[in-house]
């Protein structure tokens, strides 16, 4: 056993705990020595301690500055706070790193789709300025600063720099919002003047939309603002196979949090029949953090083989297996290799 | 016939509007501001890029940028001239502000946002 690592388990609700349990059968067999510590957050937590983001998890992730986060539900129309989004803002978690790459046994038309979108995550109009400015109109404002443009740009570069990748393209509308597109597009090509040996560039939202449906191939690094990004991973998602399969990392200067970004699913929880895809391949973007590399391949590649045999998968992807079923023959395939 | 523009604008309903604060957008350099009580307006809380960062805890790590928003609420019933005053009371202590907006309860529901 390697470098002991402690992470934050919040398993959330719905499916979140059964899913978390699967993966955490996985990671745990894949050979990495990590000491889990479950916190509580979610809709279950609103009962017992009067909000979704108790104070309690707000200081164990603080602590151990990494998180595994299954999926979570935000009510609608009750005034209560997102988890996710009260996360975000609380650690400062500004990069939202959203990987689509094409699983090889999922059938898709395109031969290659391998992109990173780096989406900005605690700006634009997410910032909850909103205001009723006369009783017929209502207005948000849609705030882009200069440093948080210029710190998501220079963390996908400094990430494409490591990782290999050849390009970074900036995705924008700063031909019509000129001055908050335009601040972002220009700390952008103020940073890509750090790293030369990468390609930069720019494209418009719309074309960057059209462009990644008709040759999505031709995609590397995108860099977007909070609302572009927020579209434009999940069609690039939807692109490889869905939310059932899309890694997601939120990443701070202190702390890093990896999540699914699907829904809870509650209609399904205790039937142990979803897919936990998604939080394993976070999972595993989790381990590459902890620089956990061979842990890392050794699911992936244990993934791809069950996958591609058909027999131990879940309802979704064409099977019957159980959510633990499907953990199971993960865990097997490692061991047949190993 | 009414054109879809007219169908719409009669649409429009009635609703009681009620002053009950004022957001006020200031740039500073030296950090969250601190306010005591200006007139009947109390500051409730100040937020940076969304983020709340008065009262309560704020991270080490939190971005935060020279422009503040600062939500100030009305402790007692008050009128359009009463933020005039407000507006130069808050010039006359020094602080330098880029807009004001002002709060209006729409039929007794609040016509703004909270901040995260």
């Amino acid at each position: 056993m390697g470098t002991q690592h402690v992470v934050t388990m919040l398993p959330g609700e719905g499916t979140g705990p059964e899913i978390c349990e699967a993966v955490r059968l996985v990671i745990d067999a894949s050979g990495v020595n990590i000491k889990w510590e479950y916190e509580d957050i979610g809709l279950d937590c609103l009962e017992k301690y009067g909000t979704l983001l108790p104070d309690k998890t707000v200081q164990n992730i603080a602590k151990n500055k990494v998180a595994l986060k299954g999926p979570t539900t935000t009510p609608i129309g009750t005034g209560h706070k997102s988890a996710n989004v009260t996360l975000r803002k609380v650690f400062d978690l500004y990069a939202n790193v959203r990987p689509a790459k094409l699983i090889p046994v999922l059938k898709r038309p395109w031969d290659k789709i391998d992109i990173i979108n780096f989406r900005e995550n605690t700006e634009d109009s997410y910032a909850a300025i909103e205001h009723m400015v006369s009783d017929e109109v209502a207005q948000c404002l849609k705030v882009i600063t200069w440093p948080g443009s210029y710190r998501i740009a220079d963390f996908a570069f400094k990430w494409a720099k490591e990782q290999g990748r050849k390009k970074v393209f900036c995705v924008h509308k700063a031909n019509i919002m000129k001055m908050t597109d335009g601040l972002f597009l220009d700390a952008f090509r103020e940073v890509a003047k750090k790293y030369p040996d990468i390609e930069s560039g720019d494209i418009i939202v719309d074309n960057c939309c059209m462009q990644l449906v008709r040759n999505p191939a031709q995609f590397d690094c995108l860099v977007l603002p909070n609302l572009y990004g927020d579209i434009l991973t999940d069609l690039c998602a939807g692109l490889v196979g869905g939310l059932g399969f899309a890694p997601g990392a939120n990443v701070g200067d202190g702390c890093a949090i990896f999540e699914a970004v699907h829904g809870s699913a509650p209609k399904y929880a205790g039937m142990k029949k979803v897919n936990p895809s998604a939080v394993l391949v976070s999972g595993v973007m989790m381990l590459r953090w902890l620089k956990e590399e061979a842990a890392a391949d050794r699911i992936t590649k244990a993934m791809f083989a069950v996958l591609d045999e058909r027999k131990h998968v879940t309802y979704d992807v064409g099977g019957t297996a159980t959510t633990d079923e499907y953990a199971q023959a993960i865990v097997d395939k490692m061991h047949a290799k190993a | 016939m009414p054109t879809f523009t007219e169908t719409a604008k009669a649409t429009k309903k009635k609703r009681e509007i009620k002053l009950v604060g004022i957001d006020m957008y200031i740039i500073t350099e030296k950090g969250i501001p601190k306010f005591d009580d200006i007139g009947p307006f109390k500051c409730e809380f100040i937020s940076n890029r969304g983020t709340k960062v008065w009262p309560g805890f704020v991270s080490p790590d939190l971005l935060q940028v020279n422009w503040y928003r600062c939500r100030f609420m009305a402790t007692k019933e008050v009128q359009d001239a009463e933020v005039n005053a407000f507006l130069d009371a808050l010039t006359k202590k020094g602080w330098w502000w880029s807009a004001a907006q002002k709060l209006w309860n729409y039929d007794g529901e609040a016509g703004f946002s909270k901040a995260y």
